[in-house]
């Protein structure tokens, strides 16, 4: 019966109702769109951050993270490798040697980062290959060809086919030197990244930087990349405690903190947004109550108990809000689902996106059903608390004040 | 009252003489002996040329490494080094003018010039700069410097940069033995004041009319390099003859490399 009365009591008042719906349903799919953008440019930036190198988890030494040092090298890397192949989780992976070398081109001596990669596993793990300018990517034959980052190359005044000799410290800290030949340049937007590495072969680097069998780390790609963190603690219970396996979570902890900040001050804004709104409704919905008091009041003079006219008030508005958190949450979940698709293309702002470490231009929605579900329950709860002072207003009246309420 | 001064003005001028030869002029003194202590110390150690034979041994966590080496110098702005061993290095030359280094490597058959960036880098996987090699003359020009203490065999000097100075340390203390004027042990500390490296300097030996330390142990202090170190040992040394000019110019890197 109650659900009846307020379902009709809502078609009875629809201009009342219409702004109220309005009003909800507008935020709740402002605030599921919100958080689909934050989460989308969040997550954007992140799997940007981890393809173009760092890769999803990270295998070294158990103590190179905190001292990157020639001592703390993966001195087993065969050990290593058959480890991983056995792990039916794991999509790809590969060795990695990074050394810091001098590279000098005729009277240009730069410092910058030369790295020794598997290329054909390589192209799997890291955007190195898809970010190919001009020339051509390494090949697992290769012996001094060199990929170089684009700003590193222009720094050098080098093009493809151009000789450049690097000079640094081999694996066993002893002099290694070798004139290189440009075979590729590679530009992956991240300007620091571009303007201090290098990339050759691995086999050719471990023999002249006596580094057979040795890695600074080993980077994997997960067959489900969601469940990246798993996998590194698997590995790392597989490889014993001389190692470490870290995800991206730690690799990139940083970055992470940095985006959860901006999650915080997100959502703080959003707050102030919804305090706002959860007053305007209750302004609104007290103006709306107000206006019914002499109804309640013969509803009261012909019996019917406080609690009944409670519990009829406060279905109209969950109700109400129901209505409205479903019509929002589809409007923001279709929104979401959309620019999820079709992103939303920032052109021209590739500069500035680059000071925060993005190398696109491009920002994907994150579409999430389970946040879309929070946020509308968010709202509903919202939405049905700022009508809870009023009723109780107005349920304080006595039938015979009401009735004579004007 | 004479010359306009009062009879207190006259007791406040001598109060003011008595505290300065009291306290500043002491203070002074001190302060310009271990000027002069610092720079007998860089005059013995680099003499007006000096040709050396020297091996240097490091030790990492895993391997020890031995390099043979000659070393040409004059005064402290000039060097020029020889890599002698091992045959796999054998070739390459240093050669360092005032604040500037090269290196010729005969593998690539290049001379570089190592940039300012690359200073703080290990030289040939030791326990040394190429900041060591290059700021020869730094102790002198970027340092002001203070007695510390004064015992038996030793003065312990304090060197604090200046403040226009663009040196690594933040404090350096310097043990000199009174006998030779030379260093026995020096402590590098950052601007932090965390000890960073200890370098002792023994077996100091006659070399003609010289004295000179014939080891030098390089320990690095940082909890990650501990159980690392880098003896050089000096073999041979003739002090204050004539070296060629010719040592000393970019040419030198390659006509000398064999």
């Amino acid at each position: 019966m109650f659900f009846k009365l307020a379902f009709r009591n809502i078609i009875a008042a629809r201009k009342r109702s219409s702004v109220t719906l309005f009003l909800t349903s507008i935020t709740t799919a402002l605030l599921v769109f919100s958080s689909a953008w934050m989460d989308g440019s969040h997550f954007t930036m992140i799997q940007n951050a981890v393809e173009i190198y760092p890769g999803y988890i990270q295998i070294t030494e158990k103590d190179f993270r905190a001292n990157p040092s020639y001592d703390h090298l993966i001195f087993d890397a065969s050990f290593i490798e058959t480890k991983l192949a056995g792990n039916d989780a794991i999509a790809n992976y590969a060795a990695r040697f990074e050394s810091f070398v001098l590279f000098s081109a005729d009277e240009k001596a730069v410092g910058g980062m030369l790295a020794g990669i598997e290329p054909v596993r390589e192209k799997h793990l890291s955007r190195l290959f898809s970010s190919l300018q001009e020339g051509e990517y390494l090949d697992g034959d290769d012996t001094n060809q060199l990929y170089i980052g684009s700003e590193l190359a222009k720094r050098l005044q080098l093009e493809v086919g151009d000789e450049v000799a690097f000079i640094g410290n081999g694996a066993d800290y002893s002099f290694a030197a070798d004139n290189l030949i440009v075979k590729g340049v590679f530009q992956t937007g991240l300007f620091d990244f571009d303007a201090s590495s290098a990339f050759v072969y691995k086999g050719y680097f471990d023999k002249i930087m006596a580094a057979e069998n040795r890695a600074t780390h080993f980077i994997v790609l997960p067959k489900k990349p969601g469940q990246a963190e798993q996998l590194a603690a698997a590995i790392a219970a597989d490889l014993g405690g001389q190692y470490q396996s870290a995800s991206w979570n730690q690799t990139m902890a940083a970055l992470v903190k940095a985006m959860k900040l901006d999650s915080f001050f997100g959502y703080i804004t959003l707050g102030i947004i919804f305090i706002v709104i959860f007053f305007v409704i209750m302004i609104y919905t007290l103006l709306a109550v107000f206006s019914r008091i002499h109804e309640i009041g013969i509803l009261r003079a012909i019996g019917t108990t406080p609690q009944q006219i409670l519990t009829q008030l406060v279905l109209e508005s969950s109700m109400l809000a129901f209505i409205s958190v479903v019509i929002g949450g589809l409007l923001g979940g279709i929104l979401a689902y959309y620019f999820s698709i079709y992103p939303i293309v920032f052109s021209g702002m590739e500069e500035q996106f680059k000071q925060y470490g993005l190398a696109a231009s491009e920002m994907p929605t994150a579409f999430m059903p389970l946040t879309i579900l929070r946020d509308m329950t968010v709202m509903f709860v919202l939405s049905v608390l700022s009508t809870l002072y009023p009723i109780f207003m107005v349920n304080r009246f006595k039938p015979i004040e009401a009735i004579h309420h004007v | 009252m004479f010359f306009g001064y009062t009879k207190s003005h006259v007791q406040a001028e001598l109060f003011c003489i008595a505290f300065l030869l009291t306290f500043v002029f002491p203070l002074s003194a001190f302060a310009e002996t271990a000027v002069e202590i610092i720079n007998k110390v860089q005059s013995n150690l680099n003499g007006k040329t000096a040709v050396m034979n020297l091996s240097m041994v490091v030790k990492g966590k895993r391997a020890t490494r031995t390099m043979k080496m000659k070393s040409y110098s004059c005064g402290d702005d000039k060097s020029f080094i020889q890599i002698l061993y091992p045959g796999k290095d054998r070739g390459i030359t240093f050669l360092k003018i005032d604040n500037s280094m090269w290196q010729y490597v005969p593998r690539i058959e290049k001379i570089i010039k190592i940039p300012a960036s690359m200073m703080l880098q290990s030289w040939m996987g030791s326990d040394f700069t190429n900041d060591d090699l290059v700021k020869t003359n730094s102790l002198t020009d970027d340092y002001t410097k203070q007695l510390l203490a004064e015992i038996d065999q030793e003065y312990q000097v304090e060197l604090l940069p200046t403040e226009e100075a663009a040196v690594v340390w933040g404090r350096i203390v310097m043990g000199v033995s009174k006998q030779f004027y030379l260093p026995t042990t020096v402590l590098y500390y950052d601007e932090d004041d965390t000890l960073i490296r200890k370098m002792i300097y023994t077996d100091v030996q006659p070399f003609g009319e010289k004295y000179y330390p014939t080891k030098w142990l390089m320990l690095p202090q940082e909890p990650e390099k501990i159980g690392k170190e880098t003896m050089v040992e000096i073999s041979n040394a003739v002090f204050d003859e004539d070296i060629s000019e010719s040592y000393f110019t970019k040419r030198a890197l390659k006509r000398y490399s064999n």
